[in-house]
């Protein structure tokens, strides 16, 4: 089948990346960037391949690689770059790209295609949180507990309804990478097994908890800045802090809205309690190390900087620092006025996170898992037939 | 061969540089019957045209070309040729070129010494040769090399344990253990800047850990080692010996790489590595020899047909940047690559027992901080047009060869001869101009 060059995909996708800094036009296929990869494996995927998907337009193929999100973006590829054609930034800027296409709502579109895109959708969902939660809020009264202020039952349904709508949003957004993986794959005529997608899946779970592929970014780095790095600030355990730390608050919150009454005070060893607490400050740790890096700007891969390299974790930062004011807030004897509003942007910011999960880069938490399953499943060992097994 | 000079020798034209750009310049310009300096702060001229086995596309020998240029341009009337010696700076004064040159002590008094190496036999004292790239030895006091010019000998003095055996033989008695640094300044009308360049480090991608194996080589030794007259007579690997059976070259390890400070292509290496290539195979034939290369430039008369023939040689081309080089054990080196051109099985270990590096060319001097001339952003001498290629922006002062950019031997002797040309109108009109006014 002839293809046809689409010579206008390199700039779409050009527009999700740090701006003028990433020119992916400059590449000329040399293969260094895969060779020094520590995470290529012999199957040689990327970072080359998916840039050469984008520089003839082969869009179908590109939202179909699940290399996409086998890369950690360590920057190996990019310092030894002959061209500087920076393809950490690149890849980087191919995921925002694949998030806002596998987007069915166009929000994504939105939202990853500019700063002013994302500050309208993030905009957009905080007037909508606000609006619902003024409309029962309780104003006047500075003594008022907080969850009188903002009555607990109001949040807790506003809450599972936004579950149940960024669930769909993220359902039909994994179901259209899912699709365009498995139509990749048909016409490659792989055959998959339905045995072996648990393990899969397992493996990709384990990836995300355990990060032992992206200790190795660090690890075989060989010659690099990485390796003079101090462990407490390798990329590898700043995002597992993150990670980890909100895993802990999610389940923490979680528990406290199936076990504990809402509203209900209780002291501060309390399990739940202490696991949210330990959480966020772990979270606040590596979200603080982030920031800090990408404002020095001096190390990959916090060189350079997207504008939703930003917005994230500025997002998640603030969420967590008001979560923690309004921890302390609940054992003072009243809270204040000021207690009020932090009360109230902690949970419009907190309904910001959860909403904008399927839209922003945060959509990495599902894209990125899905990915890691697909890849092992494709390559699972295949079925040892009982002929092949004679044979041997 | 005329090497006497003082302050009142005033030359038509200085030539700074006496590789093949500055000998085809001074013997183009001297062949006019203008008087020339050739300045060269090596101890023999040649440059580095000298060192090498043979030269593409021809596989002429390089000395075969090099050595009649070198004794015509000693032999020449016209020609005045100072070795061992810098330029410290240049200042044009109402179109005159005054220039500063730093003499450097031999030790040898060039007006006795009759170049019969009694001296170099006697001493004791060895340091890797310089011109055979490190790979052998030479004398503390030595004749520079077999076919040097001038047949002198000098004498190295970091290394020199001053014994005195070599003052003991000496038939003239042309030892002088305190000369001096002599300054010497020079008034011209002209002067062609054709110095040369230099290679980068061989360590200047750490990802190829060139300091950690001495089995990591420059093509300049890769040159001597290929040389009839070369350190050992044949192909051995310099760590222990062995006769290489796979041997790998490795394009592009000091250019076309921005993120080592050169973006620029070097222009020689696709073509040296594949002439060295095809010498390889004659002088080990059961050898597999693999050129990694990102493209292959061969852009010259007959270049492609010479890429072509390699080819068909047997020589394996590997499109693919090299990304890390690790030494393994026996001496032996692992090469990490993407084959970009091998769909099935794209990412590579190779190993092979002897790796060559095409290093960058750099400019060799910089003649930007001391004199009128000025240089581009990569270093090399900035012509101020396109259509004149060996001006420079200072009126006067001209450049030829690799001072100017990258080139290979062919473009360098085009452009030597192209810069005689242009330093000859422009003497000629000053002259005229001064005659009718």
């Amino acid at each position: 089948m002839a293809r046809v060059v689409n010579p206008s995909l390199v700039k779409t996708i050009r527009k999700h990346g740090a701006g003028r800094h990433l020119d992916i036009s400059a590449c000329f296929n040399c293969g260094n960037c895969t060779a020094v990869c520590p995470l290529a494996e012999d199957s040689g995927g990327f970072p080359r391949r998916v840039i050469r998907m984008a520089q003839v337009g082969m869009e179908k193929e590109l939202l179909a690689s699940e290399e996409l999100w086998r890369c950690y973006a360590c920057g190996e590829c990019t310092q030894t770059c002959p061209r500087q054609a920076d393809p950490a930034g690149f890849m980087a800027a191919a995921r925002s790209y694949a998030i806002a296409r596998y987007d069915v709502t166009g929000l994504a579109a939105l939202a990853n295609r500019s700063l002013l895109g994302n500050l309208a959708v993030f905009g957009l969902f905080s007037s909508i949180f606000s609006a619902l939660l003024l409309s029962r809020m309780a104003p006047g009264n500075p003594s008022l507990p907080l969850f009188h202020f903002l009555p607990g039952e109001w949040i807790h349904n506003i809450g599972v309804a936004l579950f149940v709508v960024v669930g769909l949003s993220a359902f039909f957004g994994m179901a259209s990478m899912t699709w365009r993986v498995w139509s990749q794959q048909r016409s490659g005529g792989t055959s998959l097994r339905l045995a072996t997608l648990p393990g899969a899946f397992y493996s990709a779970i384990a990836e995300a908890l355990l990060h032992r592929r992206f200790q190795q970014c660090n690890e075989d780095a060989g010659a690099t800045e990485h390796a003079a790095q101090p462990w407490y600030v390798r990329p590898w355990l700043v995002h597992a802090s993150v990670m980890g730390g909100f895993v802990a608050m999610l389940i923490a919150t979680t528990l406290d809205f199936l076990i504990k009454p809402i509203g209900s005070a209780v002291p501060p060893w309390y399990p739940m309690r202490i696991l949210g607490t330990v959480g966020g400050l772990v979270c606040l740790y590596g979200l603080s190390i982030v920031l800090l890096r990408r404002a020095q700007g001096r190390e990959h891969p916090y060189k350079k900087s997207a504008f939703a390299d930003w917005f994230f974790p500025t997002l998640l930062a603030l969420t967590v620092l008001t979560g923690i004011v309004c921890e302390v807030i609940v054992y003072l004897p009243a809270p204040t006025t000021f207690g009020h509003m932090v009360f109230f942007a902690h949970v419009v910011l907190a309904m910001d996170v959860v909403a904008l999960l399927p839209l922003t880069k945060f959509a990495h938490v599902l894209y990125r898992t899905l990915a890691l399953t697909l890849f092992a499943w494709r390559h699972a060992p295949a079925k040892v037939t009982a002929s092949a097994q004679a044979e041997a | 061969m005329n090497t006497h000079v003082n302050s009142d020798f005033t030359p038509d034209a200085l030539v700074i540089g006496a590789g093949i750009a500055g000998l085809q310049s001074a013997l183009d310009l001297a062949d006019q019957g203008l008087q020339v300096l050739l300045v060269e702060r090596q101890p023999s001229i040649g440059g580095h045209m000298i060192a090498l086995s043979k030269v593409y596309p021809t596989l002429d020998c390089a000395s075969c070309i090099t050595t009649p240029k070198m004794s015509a341009a000693a032999h020449h009337p016209n020609i005045t040729i100072l070795t061992n010696t810098e330029v410290e700076g240049i200042e044009t004064r109402d179109e005159v070129h005054h220039v500063r040159l730093l003499q450097k002590p031999t030790y040898v008094n060039f007006d006795k010494c009759i170049g019969c190496r009694l001296c170099e036999y006697a001493c004791d004292t060895e340091y890797p040769d310089p011109f055979e790239e490190g790979l052998g030895s030479v004398k503390a006091i030595a004749v520079p090399f077999t076919n040097a010019i001038p047949q002198k000998a000098v004498l190295n003095a970091e290394v020199c344990g001053t014994c005195g055996s070599c003052a003991r033989v000496c038939p003239t008695g042309a030892i002088e253990y305190d000369q001096q640094p002599r300054r010497l300044m020079i008034r011209t009308d002209a002067v062609i800047v054709a110095s040369g360049f230099n290679l980068n480090a061989l360590t200047v991608k750490p990802q190829y850990n060139a300091q950690r194996s001495r089995n990591i080589i420059s093509p300049l030794m890769l040159e001597r080692l290929l040389a009839p007259h070369g350190p050992y007579g044949r192909v051995l690997r310099p760590s222990d010996g062995k006769m290489p059976s796979s041997i790998a070259f490795v394009q592009c390890a000091g250019s076309r790489d921005e993120s080592i400070g050169v973006s620029y292509c070097s222009r020689v290496c696709c073509m040296y590595a594949i002439k060295q290539a095809m010498l390889l195979s004659g002088a080990l034939p059961l050898a597999d020899i693999t050129i990694y290369y990102m493209d292959i430039r061969a852009f010259g008369k007959g270049y492609e047909q010479f890429y072509q023939n390699a080819k068909a040689m047997g020589i394996n081309f590997v499109r693919g940047k090299v990304a890390r080089i690790n030494p393994v054990e026996d001496g032996d080196l692992s090469l990490h690559v993407e084959t970009t051109e091998d769909a099935e099985n794209p990412l590579q270990e190779r190993r092979h027992d002897l790796v060559v590096l095409a290093q960058g060319m750099i400019p060799g001097w910089q003649p930007s901080a001391t004199t009128p001339v000025t240089c581009s952003a990569n270093g090399f001498v900035a012509a101020p047009t396109l259509t004149a290629p060996t001006a420079t922006t200072a009126p006067g002062i001209f450049v030829a060869g690799t001072a100017a950019g990258p080139k290979d031997i062919v473009d360098t002797i085009a452009e030597a001869g192209a810069a005689a040309m242009q330093a000859s109108q422009y003497l000629y009109q000053k002259r005229s101009a001064i005659l009718v006014g």
